[in-house]
């Protein structure tokens, strides 16, 4: 199989976006999105419905007609290209087989549109056939295969004409969650093999963080944050990548400037802070996001030790399996926690939240993102 | 309580049926029947071999004329269709879409006076040459004959077929098309190799219905061409209407239903090929 892989050679190829805008019927939807692919790597687009990720990879294609702005492929500019003179292969949400076609018609359409001889097409749709672990569908009908086999084939058709750019419309959606484990490190493996630049577009949180290198944020026609999904997971840029990235509890904040440091107080409790552990927290009325695991619960008079020790009554209780989950209401919030002990509901407790994972940002801000 | 009503649904189909036994079936059998006996009452063949010797000449040109016909009107008809899917200038788009189906709504007869004013030796057609220049008024030829039995068919027909293939082409996933032009074909080729084929059926089905129509049509060949050779109805109203023959013009029609036939039969072939493939 490595022998037979070391034949294709899909060197990737860089591409940089320049202040791209889009506008559906005078709508605008891409507000000058400026972004670099290095060739090679994994980026994904990542973002709620509605945020423009699809009308950018579309727009990339040549799919959606671009109002200004520039595509640069190696230095030319594609955007004023036909879609057909792009280059780009892309592997669709529906998969978009050819139903009047067998397998080999199917990955082979491309070679046959650059009038590559038979052989050459039957012996490269058979190399790619066993990279896709599919060898000896060359005859089925497309029709008669099950969904993750035709993914592997509309995956198989756009690389088969050795692209330099990969395009991946949630290439997963529709198939079911066990495949779709499957499918996320094979897509990852033979991209890595094959050194494709890729750009797959995704509404799937820990799609995007198991498969890219790269993540990119988008917000309403804009990039939110650009990051490794570490970055972007441990230190959002905004509270919409905050929130967006699973930070879902939000807690009301009074930040403050110190002699000694900051002193942050939520809910009546107050922590102090050295201004080596709280570096640049913005002053004033502030808002922290924090994950359902950054919390624990503790008793009302338990020693803060260095914690924001807010105090807070239980509201509710549920056991999703290995721990408790708790709607904690404090400071005026409803607060999701995790916790490993179990408490009944009406109970009076203390949020225990180390600082340091706290997510602060303004409150203007925040507001904003919500 | 289940006998009476099943008598009741005869009952409420009946008027139907009467209608359909004595409007229908009737008047067909007794021509059947009427094409296989001589005058003495008995079985022959002897109105057929009276069509074939008068008609044999006609019986060739309508079914070139509507074989030619139908191959022209599904050239044109994936054209409009294919433009209406694939085009890409939202002008050329959407006058084609408000202008296409007019003809639909223009009655056989009425598109056939349109055609004589428009083909004639005089006519529109070669007038607008002859003031523009580009012909001189000695070369000026009719064009109601054959070819313009064709234009007319053409003109009347491909919208019929042109909404069905749009709608079919409208109804395919739009990704599976944008597939081919992301692989590097051109619009054409994602037409002819790409959306066509998914949409075959339809087009078939829409041609077999025109075939059949174009065989039918009395009006056009008898004001578009009058002379000799013509198409089969026209004889056939020429049977009856100048001699009383019903035999011959029964033969006849029996000789369309036949040619029609023909249409459908290749039509189902193309039907069951498909599904023992599937």
């Amino acid at each position: 199989m490595q022998a037979e892989t070391q034949t294709m050679s899909c060197a990737g190829a860089a591409i940089q976006v320049r202040d791209l805008r889009v506008a559906y019927g005078g709508t605008p939807v891409l507000h000058g999105v400026s972004l670099d692919f290095a060739p090679g790597t994994f980026t994904a687009l990542l973002g709620s419905s509605g945020c423009g990720k699809t009308t950018l990879l579309r727009s990339l294609c040549g799919f959606v007609p671009v109002t200004s702005g520039a595509i640069l492929v190696g230095n030319r500019d594609v955007a004023p290209l036909p879609p057909e003179k792009r280059g780009m292969a892309m592997v669709f949400q529906s998969y978009a087989l050819w139903p009047h076609m067998t397998v080999l018609q199917n990955m082979g359409y491309g070679l046959r549109l650059r009038g590559k001889p038979k052989a050459e097409i039957v012996a490269k749709v058979a190399a790619l056939l066993a990279m896709l672990g599919l060898t000896g569908y060359e005859e089925r009908k497309v029709t008669a295969l099950s969904g993750g086999q035709r993914q592997r084939v509309a995956l198989g058709r756009a690389l088969a004409i050795d692209p330099g750019i990969l395009l991946l419309d949630e290439p997963l959606s529709n198939l079911d969650a066990k495949i779709r484990m499957t499918m996320r490190h094979e897509i990852r493996a033979i991209q890595q093999r094959l050194g494709v630049t890729a750009i797959h577009v995704t509404h799937d949180r820990e799609e995007a963080m198991t498969m890219a290198d790269r993540l990119v944020i988008m917000q309403a026609g804009r990039v939110a944050q650009v990051g490794s999904p570490e970055e972007v997971y441990d230190r959002p840029a905004s509270a919409f990548v905050a929130n967006f990235m699973g930070a879902e509890n939000v807690l009301p904040l009074h930040v403050e400037r110190t002699g000694a440091g900051t002193a942050i107080t939520a809910g009546g409790a107050v922590v102090h802070l050295t201004n080596r552990d709280a570096p640049a927290h913005p002053t004033g009325e502030a808002v922290a996001y924090f994950r359902d695991d950054v919390a624990s619960l503790d008793a009302p008079d338990a020693d803060p030790r260095g914690d924001l020790l807010v105090p807070g009554l239980i509201v509710a209780r549920s056991y999703p399996g290995g721990l408790y989950r708790y709607r904690v209401e404090a400071a005026g919030r409803q607060i999701t926690v995790d916790d490993a002990t179990r408490h009944e509901p009406g109970v009076a407790v203390s949020l225990r939240i180390p600082t340091e994972r706290l997510h602060i940002f303004p409150a203007a801000e925040a507001a904003l993102a919500a | 309580m289940s006998l009476s009503q099943r008598q009741l649904a005869l009952l409420l189909i009946a008027p139907g049926l009467a209608l359909v036994a004595a409007l229908f079936l009737y008047p067909l059998c007794f021509s059947l029947i009427s094409a296989f006996t001589d005058p003495d009452g008995g079985f022959s063949l002897q109105a057929f071999a009276k069509a074939y010797e008068l008609y044999s000449g006609d019986i060739f040109f309508t079914v070139v004329i509507v074989v030619t016909s139908c191959a022209l009107t599904a050239l044109v008809a994936v054209a409009i269709a294919g433009t209406l899917t694939l085009g890409e200038n939202p002008w050329i788009v959407g006058t084609l879409r408000a202008l296409y189906r007019w003809p639909l709504f223009i009655p056989f007869i009425v598109a056939a006076q349109c055609m004589r004013t428009f083909l004639a030796k005089n006519g529109l057609m070669n007038n607008t040459f002859v003031s523009l220049g580009l012909m001189e008024p000695l070369q000026a030829v009719s064009y109601l004959d054959w070819r313009g039995i064709i234009a007319t068919f053409v003109w009347k027909q491909t919208p019929f077929v042109a909404l069905l293939l749009a709608g079919a082409l409208a109804a395919l996933d739009r990704a599976t098309l944008e597939a081919g032009r992301n692989l590097g074909a051109s619009r054409l080729r994602v037409l002819i190799e790409l959306a066509l084929p998914q949409v075959l059926p339809t087009l078939l089905v829409a041609l077999v219905l025109s075939f059949v129509t174009m065989l039918s049509v009395l009006s056009v060949p008898m004001m578009v061409a009058g002379s000799q050779p013509t198409m089969l109805t026209v004889d056939m109203a020429f049977r009856i209407n100048a001699y009383g023959d019903y035999a011959t013009a029964n033969a006849l029609g029996v000789i369309t239903y036949l040619i029609s036939a023909g249409a459908a039969i290749l039509y189902l072939r193309h039907g069951m090929t498909k599904e023992t493939a599937s």
